[in-house]
């Protein structure tokens, strides 16, 4: 008979090496695979060592006896839960009440009918399997369940991090702290677009627009994932994304900043390439603000979007705008965050300005970015 | 029926384990003659429990018997009907016929 894992295994405890080849021999021929050993000590090692499904152990034992084998199992929460069938003398009455004390599952009396043993080993191992069954079932529902919030945020964010914050959630015994329902909350916002993209696509070929718009998108997205940024949405060739939501980030501005500094110095090796191919001046144009937002899935039945609505993200949008290539503009909220980690010659104030769309002029900060190579 | 008592009918299936089963009772014989020699009671005592539980099983309903006999016996430290029980359980195994079914 193969060993299959999926096979009932019972370890027999008997000091008779008779009766444990009688057992054993009863329940090979009912397809289980039976083991044996011939004392508690040495059947407790076994346990511990390769847990069977089932215990079926003597009463009566030199040295340790069945009760104190069978209580031992049970007072162990790794073992507590293998069924234990204790076999008594069939007229000692007083052995099955301590028996029960010690926590066995089942009795059977010697001499042992091999009707009834077979008859409660069948029931124990349908119990057996029955668990086994439902506890298979409860981890499908759990991989589901976690498969089910992977898909709905893995469009916006990394496949790594949303996989680290379901494993972080579930491992503190609680549910994913993304917000599932629209709320809202307070975010750090920030666009950033292409400067030179309308002279690029009026001068070059479809093909290698769309090429080159994936290139940057790349750079982008990749810069975003780096930073742990949510990406909320992509419009011609601006990118918007968001920290601090849909799970908290204590340093949001900090890595605002970062993923900014990111994307500009990655994509000045390919501006020096686009310039020397197509003789094209481009550069990043970023804008960032901190403030509250709505955050949720926005739309009509027929098409939705997760995304944010609200004052930052309309004001990081006029800052993208206003921003020159390589250059990062925030507001006020932001640099108050950030302003420890800039060095103070790259921050220069362009004093109240009034946006476009906003009737009162806001302080905004230019942040410029050091690419690698320049002085 | 004497001749019944000495006809042990065995189940098909355990023919294969007969042989050392027989040869672990002839072994069981020469234990109980020295436990007996020592005067050890409890020794005997725990073959006897042995032999009741193990006879049955395997269809040799007179072990089981003479082993029920044997524990009385030992707990009661009764030398005489020790010795008779073992002189009657080595005659059995001399005697015994197996038949499978």
């Amino acid at each position: 008979m193969s060993e299959r894992p999926s096979q009932f295994r019972v370890l027999i405890v008997d000091d008779d090496p008779d009766m444990g080849a009688y057992l054993s021999l009863l329940l090979k021929k009912e397809g289980m695979l039976a083991e044996e050993a011939v004392d508690g000590e040495s059947a407790l090692v076994r346990i511990h060592s390769n847990p069977p499904d089932l215990v079926l152990c003597d009463v009566m034992m030199p040295g340790m006896s069945g009760f104190e084998v069978c209580q031992r199992l049970k007072e162990d929460e790794s073992t507590a839960l293998i069924p234990v069938v204790l076999i008594t003398a069939l007229e000692d009455q007083p052995s099955r009440v301590k028996g029960i004390e010690a926590g066995a599952d089942d009795f059977l009396s010697k001499p042992v009918k091999r009707e009834e043993l077979l008859a409660r080993v069948r029931t124990l191992r349908r119990l057996h399997e029955t668990r086994k069954e439902l506890e298979q079932r409860r981890l499908q529902v759990e991989i589901q369940r976690k498969e089910t919030i992977r898909k709905a945020f893995s469009r916006y964010i990394s496949p790594r991090l949303a996989e680290r914050i379901i494993d972080d959630a579930q491992s503190a015994g609680g549910e994913p702290q993304f917000m599932l329902r629209p709320q809202r909350s307070n975010l750090v916002a920030m666009f950033a677009d292409l400067r030179g993209c309308t002279r690029l696509t009026e001068r070059l070929e479809v093909d290698r627009v769309v090429e080159m718009l994936n290139q940057f998108f790349t750079i982008r997205t990749e810069a975003a994932y780096h930073h742990e940024a949510t990406i909320f949405n992509m419009a011609g060739d601006s990118l918007l994304v968001a920290f601090n939501v849909p799970f908290p980030q204590k340093d949001a501005a900090r890595r605002a900043y970062l993923c900014a500094t990111e994307m500009i110095t990655r994509f000045s090796p390919v501006a020096e390439q686009w310039a020397r191919d197509h003789g094209l001046g481009t550069g990043v144009g970023i804008g960032a603000c901190t403030g509250e937002a709505i955050i949720g899935n926005v739309g009509s039945p027929h098409y939705m979007n997760y995304t944010i609505i609200g004052n930052p993200v309309n004001t990081a949008a006029r800052l993208m705008q206003m921003a020159r290539a390589n250059e990062l503009l925030v507001c006020e909220d932001t640099y108050a965050e950030i302003k420890d980690l800039v060095p103070k010659e790259l921050v220069e104030s362009r004093g109240d300005v009034t946006l476009k769309g906003k009737s009162a002029p806001m302080p905004v900060y230019s942040l410029k970015i050091v690419l690698p190579g320049a002085g | 029926m004497s001749q019944d008592k000495f006809t042990a009918v065995v189940a098909k299936d355990l023919e294969d384990l007969i042989p050392v089963f027989m040869s672990n009772r002839k072994k069981e014989v020469g234990i109980l003659r020295s436990a007996l020699e020592a005067g050890d009671f409890e020794q005997l005592r725990q073959l006897g429990h042995r032999m009741k539980g193990v006879g049955n099983s395997y269809g040799f309903a007179p072990v089981s018997d003479l082993g029920k006999s044997l524990e009385d016996a030992a707990k009661t430290s009764d030398k005489a009907a020790t010795d008779a029980i073992i002189a009657e359980y080595a005659d059995y195994l001399e005697r015994v016929q197996i038949v499978y079914e």
